[in-house]
């Protein structure tokens, strides 16, 4: 490994970690995806100064050419990418719970208010509540 | 908890003349102690909405109804309760599938048996409610379409519009083995298993042929009726991006999606 090649890679290891530090501390990134992003950084680091194990890994798993080296960082990626495609899904779905819930509970509460400031209605004919939706 | 018909002597405002609605006396279509729903997803349709309550008042008085007010950013809301509408204001906008469901979560926790979609721009007609409901009332359909093709009477759908619909029609037919000739309508009734499914789950993407495949998975029975719709009067469909071949080919692909999906496991309802 060339000098040149290893104080790319520090700096973009650094920068990495500095990033994601700095967002941990400005309270932008949770730490659950901030170990991943961490354990990048670090990794990266390692190999600028132990830049044997780079190629022994390299060696371990035959890629002799950059474009498999290319191909191995194209699926981490995209691991990391269909993942967040996950997190976003479920995202989206609990904010239409959310969403559809709270519409609910203003049209209850507006109700409640109305009843409270007139006089009780007469009672109404108890119906059984059907079972919870799951959230 | 909701009384039927609580909506029905609410100011008149704006001149607009409600009949008297009084249960019992409206009971046209043989519910008997069944409570029907209508659910209106209205997005921007302050021009259109009182005409929409008018019409639903004067040929449906038997039903209730509700608004889903879509996040709208003009006086949707306000007009609605003006023309003595319930209505649910989604505090952001969810697109048409999530302004549905939310009417068959509030249907389904308030314990409805029929729920009908009505769009909020004033195409369908309130005169037609009945027709739709009768599969479900007599006990052997869950959820009944009203379908602008059954008859070649009223057609509201022409050029590309009406070639992407047959396409449409032709893929669903496929996928569910049931002839069905207009998938993208938004005219429906559904029974209490569908309310009870569409609580729980409900397409977001293209809800309308989205919601068939859906139904079918689960062993509902689907019907399809003929019901003439008018022409829009205001707002701007749904279906936004029509040039055609586009829309075409995500709603096939969300279809053929669709059937790749698991049943959904609904906890079973205690029968009241």
């Amino acid at each position: 490994m060339t000098w040149t090649q290893r104080i790319v890679l520090l700096l973009g290891g650094l920068t990495l970690l500095g990033v994601t530090l700095e967002l941990i501390r400005k309270r932008r990134l949770r730490e659950e995806y901030a170990v991943l992003w961490i354990c990048t950084g670090l990794m990266i680091l390692a190999f600028v100064v132990m830049p044997g194990a780079l190629f022994s890994v390299a060696e371990w798993l035959s890629l002799h050419y950059t474009v498999l080296m290319m191909l191995v960082c194209f699926i981490f990626l995209a691991a990391i990418v269909l993942h967040y495609s996950v997190v976003i899904s479920r995202h989206s779905d609990r904010e239409r719970d959310l969403t559809q819930e709270l519409a609910m509970l203003k049209d209850e509460l507006a109700k409640l208010k109305e009843e409270a400031r007139e006089p009780p209605p007469p009672p109404v004919e108890p119906r059984p509540r059907p079972p919870a939706l799951r959230t | 908890m909701i009384r039927p018909r609580e909506n029905g002597r609410d100011k008149e405002s704006e001149g607009v003349a409600m009949p008297a609605t009084h249960s019992g006396s409206t009971d046209t279509i043989g519910l008997g102690t069944r409570r029907a729903l209508v659910i209106v997803p209205a997005y921007n349709e302050a021009e259109t909405i009182h005409r929409v309550m008018r019409d639903l008042r004067r040929h449906a008085p038997w039903a209730d109804v509700v608004v889903i007010n879509d996040g709208s950013k003009d006086a949707t809301s306000f007009r609605a309760r003006q023309a003595g509408a319930k209505v649910l204001d989604l505090p952001v906008n969810l697109g048409i599938g999530g302004a549905v469901q939310t009417g068959f979560r509030y249907a389904y926790e308030q314990g409805y048996d029929l729920a009908f979609q009505f769009d909020g721009d004033g195409q369908h007609r309130a005169r037609r409610l009945a027709e739709l409901a009768r599969p479900i009332l007599e006990g052997h359909t869950d959820l009944v379409i009203g379908s602008r093709f059954l008859r070649p009477r009223g057609m509201t759908a022409y050029g590309m519009r009406l070639v992407g619909i047959k396409i449409l029609a032709r893929a669903i037919t496929v996928i569910g083995k049931q002839p069905i000739t207009d998938p993208t309508s938004g005219f429906r009734a559904a029974g209490r298993r569908a309310i009870q499914l569409f609580a729980h789950e409900y397409p977001q993407d293209y809800p309308e042929p989205e919601s068939l495949v859906l139904v079918w998975r689960q062993g509902l029975n689907v019907r399809e009726v003929p019901a003439a719709m008018r022409r829009r009067r205001g707002g701007v469909s749904s279906i936004r991006l029509w040039n055609g071949v586009h829309y075409m080919a995500k709603v096939l692909l969300a279809i053929v999606m669709d059937t790749l999906k698991g049943r959904v496991q609904i906890q079973e309802e205690v029968v009241r």
